[in-house]
């Protein structure tokens, strides 16, 4: 697909689909990326959720949504999205909807989820074709209990589970390339602070049909220890240092669709984040910290 | 021995450490994490030597936990709610390995509609698993039961796992004043673990959970187990009695407070106990014979003991924080059939259900549902079960009923 | 306010009481008002829970009376200590809120609080609350701050150490104005007002929202300790930037390219303050907004 409706910023939408009013932390990343999203894929949509920040958007009787919601538990959002989307099929094939009602199928999980519980319930829907959306805000923790160490959390990042001086000794699991490995219909990485990226890929999404997966950088305010303001800050310093790589996946091969010109140092993403703290004081980890870039560098010579 | 601020969250993490336990598998919920969260930064600091491992969900922690038991390591983990419902297949699998571990459980009322608040139908859920079940009142009694649980899963008589208990929020981040025991005491009081034939050793093959063909080996087996939960009435006196030596505290598997010359006794589980001795203090102040008589002791259940506490008394109040729905309260279930056919069973049975999902319940509700209950006693008949829910309630409910335009124009908003 | 508990909560207990705190969490987030609770008392205590009748309250936003979802005033009497951190008076606060018990206002002289004060509202309650109550010592209190604070650091403890303690002076004046309640008595209880629930269909009676974008009846704009506030003349109209970056859809471009802020749900998290490349947006303390506009709210 060549065609895009955003060209450039002015492009982007200007007011939103998304209600205020929620309960989510001042500065979001995770917010910023959901609301971006959802004005492009607009309100023919029902949302299907599992355990995770993200689940207390609709807490009787509010809801942001103009469109539907459904809360499933923290491992079966994707089985959830597989009985509304057979159900409306076979409502739609006897005629007893009118096509006009259709919805976009969406999932809409957490890091916890995603690459966790969820993710044998991820693998079985892609397995099975499943036309739906699947989009996960990463915020690289269990960001609703107080931010412990989840499969989405990076090498030596401080989490509530991993205080100790090199915080967390795995590393963050490859969850694009498990994802590719099934050879859905799509997959992409996107963050909420290069909106156009963003706008162009759910744009994309949006038109294939199949399972089509979404993985969002959520810069976390309480959970990464920044101040609210510099959410949008550090998203782009995550995509300028080459650390969170903004690339897709369509027709069996992986371009990337933003490559960093010269990338920043990995320290300068680190530096502005308490979970990182440790690294730099009360003194310098220069082991820790040429092993974060070389990771990063190993990364963007491999591609 | 010093008193200190403790949540019971942190009391719960206290008694683990207490109990020297090797192996701790983990996944966070609210509103159990802190537990895990102390426990992680104590064996990261080097404060407890053994380790914490974080799993993917509820569901292999308890597997992994089970699995640890079995090969002959002390183990400890905990969970609340939809966390304890995701594990459950494995709850009653590992019961049966008939190998001992304590879950502690933090009590949150299960969805849908989801809440993070606190009741016990969550832990009532795995009443029939095959784990014992231990419920607190107080952060004192969270680290203290926790020592006794491993005493008595791991008595050889025995042999099963332990749920020990406490209420979310209520307990959970509640601090009060728990006094903590001696660790040279309590290594006293509970030696580490001798698994004995627990194990898996390349010197000893051993099979274990192993399947069965026909109904007679499962008969033998199931029952078996619940043989040994039964015995765990006995044990769990021994142990209380060796606790109140070591310690100076005794944990009753039924507390009876005030139960003696008692004409309606409030019998319930949980932290709100002490809302209701609170209440029965100031009914005899009022000159009315009240008493309290609280379960500690859930699974197994000391029939007798629920007998004697009751039998002075002509009616009891069950108030259960808990909904069995289509049949009402769990533990008015449980007493009714502990009491039936008992000579000396109080003539009254009253049904309450309160505390669902947090909901607090004030001491004028436990002074009406003494009155209710005396009504009874005076009538001859128990009442209709209640529940506790005001008029005012109902209004707000409306209110947010008419948001979420819930049947546009049917439904009528009261003011 | 958390800290505040856990100072108070602390002193009460080195003075040889009884103690039972905690803080309320509830589903909302970093930012969302909250409330934490102590009870203290010679006796054991077997009440739990949120305080149904307080004796003093302690308000640490004195946005938050006016919005009734902080609660604020639940449970006030005419026992009820009041001890609002405000730059208004106590006679506007008795008269605006009705307070028929005594109140009082920190700072005592008058001076509006500073942004910088306020990761130390916490220990300052806990500081004038502990010389409103009579019976904990200055002692007790400075070792309750030393104890609770111990994690930030010995700068943290210290600099709170002293805010504390002017409190506590600052409130010579009212010692011992706090009275312990009376229990609730068996003979002389307000019966509750119970009902049976009769059945309703579960097009009624199922946890289900009907309608769209619900949540802006939820203003999340009590949140904010700052609000951003637009030069005109300085913005430079580019028509998305600051609205595309909040997180809260609170900002929508006018046909004429002009940001519009919905100061109602806005949580002041200042994404577009740090955002906006001709620096048009600008971050305002809260409290220097004003008063009517917030009590038209």
């Amino acid at each position: 697909m060549n065609e895009t409706a955003f060209k450039r910023m002015k492009d982007l939408p200007s007011t939103h689909l998304l209600g205020t009013g929620t309960p989510m932390c001042a500065g979001c990343g995770g917010l910023i990326a959901l609301h971006e999203i959802y004005d492009v894929l607009g309100p023919k949509s029902v949302f299907v959720n599992a355990a995770g920040c993200m689940t207390l958007l609709s807490v009787f009787p509010f809801t942001p949504f103009r469109s539907s919601w459904l809360y499933t538990s923290m491992a079966s959002a994707p089985a959830g999205a597989q009985g509304v989307r057979d159900a409306l099929d076979i409502l739609l094939e006897q005629g007893r909807m009118p096509p006009e009602d259709d919805l976009d199928v969406v999932v809409l999980t957490g890091d916890g989820s995603a690459y966790g519980m969820g993710l044998s319930s991820t693998s079985s829907a892609i397995e099975r074709g499943l036309d739906f959306l699947y989009i996960c805000y990463d915020n690289e923790g269990y960001g609703n209990t107080g931010h412990q160490a989840s499969g989405a959390t990076p090498h030596a990042a401080k989490t509530s589970t991993t205080r100790g001086p090199g915080g967390f000794s795995g590393y963050k699991k490859d969850l694009f390339s498990i994802w590719a490995a099934h050879q859905p219909a799509y997959v992409a990485t996107v963050i909420g602070s290069e909106p156009l990226d963003l706008a162009r890929k759910i744009e994309k999404a949006k038109s294939l049909r199949g399972p089509r997966l979404i993985i969002a950088l959520a810069p976390c305010p309480t959970g990464w220890e920044f101040e609210p303001r510099d959410s949008i800050e550090i998203g782009q310093l995550a995509v300028k240092t080459g650390i969170w790589p903004l690339k897709e996946y369509v027709d069996g091969s992986v371009a990337h669709t933003v490559v960093p010109r010269r990338r920043a140092p990995v320290e300068q993403y680190l530096e502005k984040q308490g979970r990182f703290a440790h690294l730099f004081h009360p003194q310098r980890n220069d082991r820790l910290l040429a092993e974060l870039q070389a990771r990063v560098d190993g990364y963007w010579d491999s591609v | 021995m010093s008193r200190e601020l403790l949540t019971g969250n942190g009391a719960a993490a206290w008694g683990a450490r207490l109990a020297e336990v090797d192996y701790v598998p983990a996944f966070p919920i609210t509103p159990q994490t802190e537990i895990i969260e102390t426990l992680a930064n104590w064996f990261e600091s080097g404060e407890m030597p053994g380790r914490l491992v974080t799993l993917e969900s509820e569901h292999s922690m308890i597997t992994a936990a089970g699995a640890a038991a079995a090969t002959g390591v002390r183990v400890f983990t905990a969970t609340s709610s939809q966390g304890l419902l995701y594990g459950m297949e494995m709850i009653f699998s590992v019961a049966g390995w008939r190998a001992p571990f304590v879950l502690v459980n933090v009590s949150r009322g299960l969805g849908t509609p989801t809440t993070l608040e606190s009741d016990h139908t969550d832990v009532l859920a795995a009443r029939d698993s095959g784990f014992l079940q231990l419920h607190c009142a107080t952060c004192q009694e969270v680290v203290d039961t926790i020592l006794m649980a491993y005493r008595i899963a791991e008595d050889t008589r025995i042999r099963l796992p332990v749920i020990v208990n406490l209420d979310g929020f209520y307990l959970s981040f509640t601090r009060e004043p728990v006094e903590l025991p001696d660790p040279a005491l309590a290594r006293r009081f509970l030696p580490p673990f001798d698994a004995q034939n627990l194990r898996f050793r390349a010197s000893a093959p051993t099979s274990q959970g192993v399947a069965v063909l026909g109904g007679s080996p499962y008969s033998y087996f199931r029952y078996q187990a619940h043989l040994a939960s039964l015995r765990a009435i006995e044990v769990y006196d021994e142990v209380a009695d060796e606790f109140e030596a070591a310690f100076g505290r005794r944990h009753e598997a039924i507390e009876a407070y005030r139960c003696e010359d008692a004409d309606i006794l409030f019998v319930m589980i949980g932290s709100f106990a002490t809302k209701a001795k609170a209440a029965v203090d100031q009914l005899r102040e009022a000159g009315w014979r009240v008493g309290l008589a609280r379960i500690r002791l859930l699974r197994p259940l000391p029939v007798d003991a629920l007998r004697r506490v009751t039998s002075g008394a002509r009616g009891l109040a069950v108030i259960d924080q808990n909904l069995s729905m289509g049949q009402g309260g769990v533990l008015h279930s449980e007493v009714a059939s502990a009491l039936y056919g008992h000579p000396k069973a109080p003539p009254i049975l009253a049904s309450f259900i309160g505390g669902l999902g947090g909901r607090d319940i004030s001491p004028e509700e436990l002074y009406e549902i003494a009155a209710e209950t005396r009504k009874a006693i005076d009538e001859g008949r128990s009442p209709l079960p209640r529940l506790l829910f005001t008029r005012d309630e109902l209004r707000e409910i409306r209110k947010l009923q008419a948001i979420a335009e819930v049947e546009r124009n049917e439904l009528e908003v009261k003011r | 306010m958390k800290t505040a508990s856990r100072v108070l909560g602390t002193a009460f207990f080195s003075c040889g009481f009884e103690v039972q705190d905690a803080p309320r969490y509830g589903a909302e987030r970093r930012g969302a008002p909250t409330f934490a609770y102590v009870r203290a008392s010679q006796k054991p205590i077997q009440e739990r829970g949120v305080i149904r009748n307080p004796d003093l309250v302690i308000v640490g936003d004195d946005t938050l009376p006016a919005v009734p979802a902080a609660g604020v005033m639940h449970g006030v009497g005419a026992q009820t200590v009041m001890l609002i951190h405000s730059r208004d008076d106590a006679d506007s606060w008795r008269h605006r809120l009705n307070l028929a018990g005594p109140v009082i206002v920190l700072p005592t002289n008058g001076d509006v609080a500073a942004d910088t004060d306020l990761p130390f509202v916490g220990c300052v309650s806990a500081g004038a609350a502990a010389r409103l109550t009579g019976v904990i010592s200055r002692e007790a209190l400075m070792a309750a701050v030393a104890k609770e604070l111990e994690p930030l650091g010995d700068r943290a403890v210290r600099e709170n150490e002293r805010r504390a303690l002017a409190a506590y002076e600052d409130m010579e004046a009212h010692e011992g104005v706090v009275r312990e309640a009376r229990d609730i008595r068996a003979e002389e209880y307000e019966a509750p007002d119970w009902i049976h629930l009769a059945p309703e269909e579960a097009k009624i009676s199922a946890p289900a929202i009907h309608a769209a974008a619900t949540s802006e009846h939820v203003e999340t704009g009590a949140w904010r300790t700052a609000r951003p506030v637009v030069d005109e003349a300085r913005c430079n109209r580019c028509w998305w930037i600051c609205s595309t970056y909040c997180p809260e859809s609170a900002i929508a471009v006018s046909p004429e390219g002009r940001p519009e802020i919905d100061y109602d749900h806005c949580k002041g998290c200042m994404i577009c303050v740090a955002i906006c490349p001709s620096h048009a947006i600008a971050a305002v303390p809260e409290e220097a907004t004003p008063r009517e506009e917030l009590e038209s709210r």
